[in-house]
């Protein structure tokens, strides 16, 4: 049995934003309205972020349960090591994906017991109807952990969306081959409905799925404009914000909610600048966040490098969306929800290949970089290695490497520790590396 | 030096062994262009049909890692990482190409790293879908045909129907031939020892295809003149991703078990099946490397009950432990190998209800590492002798 420890005593983070200081409560209902649709007999998924699915559950009105978010929670709490423990005790080991070793321990424990193990985040997480994973150029434990957690729910029925993109290639251009991705992307999310028609007692909507997709369109681009005013000087909101206000971004797409939300931080955002009020009162250095998930148990980290003055007005992470109007096509036009959904995500991955081909030996990775570190006026580039997910993480070193091989050398710091492992994690080490930085930017500004 | 290596059969994989990619360094030397490849999900039918080599890259357990880390982050399969750092340091520097597969996070996501680096004159990602259903197979003939239009005009010409079916018809000839040489594992004791068969196998991945015919035929003719072994305390399956050194394999009969069957890279998971030939030889190739090849990286539908399921994903592990007449299972497990580091308990739970004894180790794919399992596995041998 899984040793139960205390959770240790957790620094809050201060929030630059009053929007973003809504997003606790917000997880908090969130989980709960998951735990409320259990007893109401509701169907439920287990759902990742960042697969297209988005819009189809909410439209056939099924719960979804964002495993990688109740996973976060655990971390976040300090609270995750004894589901850690218990995924180990099962035989996975530790160098997998901690966000699933710690859904998995927790599936194992609850499923032993009957019920929630003792004192469990936020009420816990529940047994779902269904398991929505994807297979996708993106991250192995999408098609993996659904099926290992059927070693625990074997009643539990799993699909996978099968969801690539393209990959930038020098032999020849993305359009070439678009055509088929969106058909095969197509055909995987018809296999969905039917799944979720037969394995639930909802029917789709598609006249609702319709207006979500259009919803989601539009929440993409209030989106993309609300960061975007984050270019200001000094900046109003920071990384730190970005890492609750992804919420919205990933667990509640297709929602009134989201879109409602990012209106609200669209004005605060507006009204920060107008008064000239930055995340700091007094910004010395503006930083990209450039790669990497946040460590969850040490997101106050981002208060040190506030002490510094160093602010961050933009980052890679969690910024999945993109301006649909900036794509090459025209979104709107396309009126079934499915294909429309499909060139979205066809569109998003491949955004930055244009820009790569114009300059020699660059990458789409690189450039969205080179565009932030341009349109932001950062001064150095912070980035975080966590040890146990190969989908984020792999290629930061490289891209580092290149940005400076075809633009320009560029202060740069990766931090190392994981999503939700803390003993992966040393604060005063951390500290004297953060320290370390900023002082060859000191010289770089001068 | 003779050009073409003189000896013949296990003499001959031992040299290409021992010297990897000796025989590709002839052959380029000749004229010939050399392709370059991951994983066991790279259809090298494809690249034989175009007229180059295939040469799959392999790490080296004896070579510790000290140039991959300025560019290749430490969390990836130290596999991968190993075979990165031996093609940093020049060992493949006669590739001409370089064909990355999607297989698992740590070969596709540092596919950018791999090419960026090696700036070869040609590199291809081939973006293999994840399921198995009807519309990834359809997609997955998609991208074949993308890598082989891609890769037919680095050739400088098309690659035709008729050189695709000729192509297949030689890989499945090669595969016959392993499986023949795997009849000899059967045996009691084995007439090849799983060090032998390790090596030829891995000789094999750095072979044309027509010579690495003639070389197993040579090595079947040979251990079955040579005939019987000696006895052993066990008869043992290893299971895992890509064992491409024979470090381990070795360290396990030295420790007074033979290894008798697999679930490996090299080995039975890539050369137990075959391409059907179909009218269209994207069908046929599609359908085998998706749906045929049974491995971690792939996603399989449920069908049927959990039993069943399981049933699917994992018979052919079970009949090969009746057909070889496996005592214990090794599941040996690289460490950050996401797809099969998720199957663990449950490939583990399946075995052990059959009745079959499992050790789980998970390693970290260098020889110091290998060395520190020695006490485990003859603890796990005495476990099997004392039942
Ligand atoms: S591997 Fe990375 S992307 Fe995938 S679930 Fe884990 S944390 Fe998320
Ligand atoms: S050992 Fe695992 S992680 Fe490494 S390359 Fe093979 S499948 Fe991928």
């Amino acid at each position: 049995m899984t040793e139960e420890k205390k959770p240790e005593e957790r620094k809050k983070r201060r929030t630059a934003t009053e929007a973003a200081s809504r997003i606790g409560p917000m997880v908090k209902a969130m989980v709960g309205e998951v735990m409320q649709a259990k007893e109401e007999k509701k169907p439920i998924a287990y759902s990742f972020i960042c697969c297209c699915y988005d819009e189809i559950i909410r439209a056939m009105d099924i719960v979804p349960h964002w495993v990688e978010n109740y996973a976060g929670i655990c971390g976040a709490k300090r609270d995750a090591q004894r589901f850690l423990e218990r995924a180990e005790a099962e035989n996975f080991s530790r160098s997998l994906c901690t966000y699933a070793l710690c859904g998995l321990g927790f599936d194992a424990w609850r499923e032993e017991l009957g019920e929630m193990p003792p004192e469990s985040p936020w009420g816990g997480q529940v047994k779902p109807d269904v398991m929505l994973g994807s297979g996708q150029m993106l991250c192995d434990p999408r098609n993996k952990w659904f099926q290992a957690a059927q070693h625990y729910m074997p009643d539990v029925p799993v699909y996978d969306v099968g969801l690539p993109w393209p990959s930038y290639e020098s032999d020849y251009d993305y359009r070439e081959v678009q055509e088929y991705y969106v058909s095969y992307i197509v055909e995987e999310l018809k296999g969905l409905v039917k799944f979720l028609e037969k394995h639930t007692d909802r029917k789709m909507d598609w006249e609702n799925l319709s207006e979500l997709v259009d919803l989601t369109d539009k929440t993409w681009n209030l989106i993309w404009e609300t960061y975007e005013l984050r270019q200001a000087v000094p900046s109003p909101m920071g990384t730190g914000d970005a890492m609750n206000t992804m919420v919205p971004i990933v667990f509640m797409m297709g929602t009134q909610q989201a879109y409602d939300f990012f209106q609200d931080l669209n004005k605060e955002l507006k009204e920060k600048i107008a008064k000239k009020e930055g995340e700091v009162p007094d910004e010395k250095y503006r930083l990209l966040w450039g790669g990497g998930l946040p460590a969850w148990f040490a997101l106050s980290d981002f208060n040190y490098f506030n002490s510094k003055g160093a602010v961050f007005p933009v980052e890679t992470t969690y910024r999945m969306i993109e301006a649909t109007y900036n794509f090459d096509i025209d979104l709107s036009k396309i009126s079934d929800p499915l294909e429309h959904i499909a060139w979205r995500w066809v569109k998003f991955w491949t955004y930055w290949h244009d820009r790569a081909r114009k300059r020699p030996g660059s990458h789409p990775d690189v450039e969205r970089l080179i565009k932030y570190i341009e349109d932001y006026k950062i001064d150095g580039i912070v980035m975080h290695e966590a040890f146990s997910c190969r989908s984020w993480h792999p290629g930061l070193i490289w891209q580092l490497n290149l940005l400076k091989k075809v633009y320009r050398d560029i202060p740069s710091l990766v931090l190392e520790s994981d999503i939700v492992d803390i003993s992966s994690y040393n604060e005063a080490d951390t500290r004297a590396r953060i320290d370390a930085f900023i002082d060859p930017l000191e010289a770089v500004k001068r | 030096m003779p050009e073409k290596s003189a000896l013949k059969g296990l003499a001959e994989a031992d040299r290409y062994y021992q010297d990897y990619g000796l025989r590709a360094r002839e052959l380029k030397k000749q004229g010939k262009k050399i392709i370059g490849y991951l994983c066991a999900f790279t259809p090298a039918e494809v690249i034989t049909a175009a007229g180059f080599v295939p040469v799959r890259i392999k790490g080296d357990v004896n070579e510790p890692i000290t140039k991959a880390d300025t560019e290749m982050e430490t969390i990836i399969c130290p596999l991968v990482r190993s075979c990165f750092d031996m093609a940093l340091k020049g060992h493949y520097e006669y590739l001409d190409g370089l064909v990355v597969p999607h297989a698992c996070d740590s070969i596709c996501r540092t596919y950018d790293i791999w090419k960026y680096n090696l700036k070869l004159p040609y590199a291809h990602f081939i973006n293999m879908p994840h399921g198995t259903d009807d519309a990834s197979l359809a997609f997955y003939q998609d991208v074949l045909n993308t890598f082989r239009t891609s890769l037919g005009k680095f050739a400088g010409k098309e690659i035709s129907n008729q050189a695709l079916a000729e192509a297949i018809k030689l890989h499945n000839q090669n595969r016959a031939k392993v499986k023949e040489l795997y009849e000899l594992r059967k045996a009691s004791p084995p007439l090849v020892s799983g060090e032998e068969l390790t090596k030829v196998l891995i000789a094999v991945m750095s072979l044309p295809v027509e010579e690495s015919i003639k070389m197993l035929g040579e090595v079947i003719a040979e251990m079955k003149e040579r005939g019987v072994s000696a006895q052993k305390q066990a008869r043992i399956m290893v299971i895992g991703a890509q064992v491409d050194d024979i470090a381990f394999i070795k360290l396990i009969e030295d420790s007074g078990a033979w290894v008798v069957a697999d679930d490996l890279c090299p080995g039975a998971r890539e050369f137990l099946s075959s391409v059907d030939v179909t009218a269209d030889p994207v069908v046929g190739l599609a359908d085998r490397y998706l749906r045929k090849i049974k491995c971690g990286r792939t996603y399989r539908e449920m069908k049927g009950n959990y039993e069943e399921y399981l049933e699917d994903r994992f018979g052919h592990m079970g009949r090969m432990i009746d057909d070889f007449g496996v005592d214990g299972v090794v599941l040996y497990i690289y460490k950050y190998c996401d797809p099969y580091g998720f199957e663990v308990p449950q490939i583990k739970s399946y075995i052990e209800a059959k009745g079959t004894p499992v050790l789980y180790l998970e390693d970290e794919y260098s020889m110091s590492t290998i060395g520190r399992l020695r006490t485990r596995i003859q603890a796990f041998l005495e476990l099997l002798g004392s039942k």
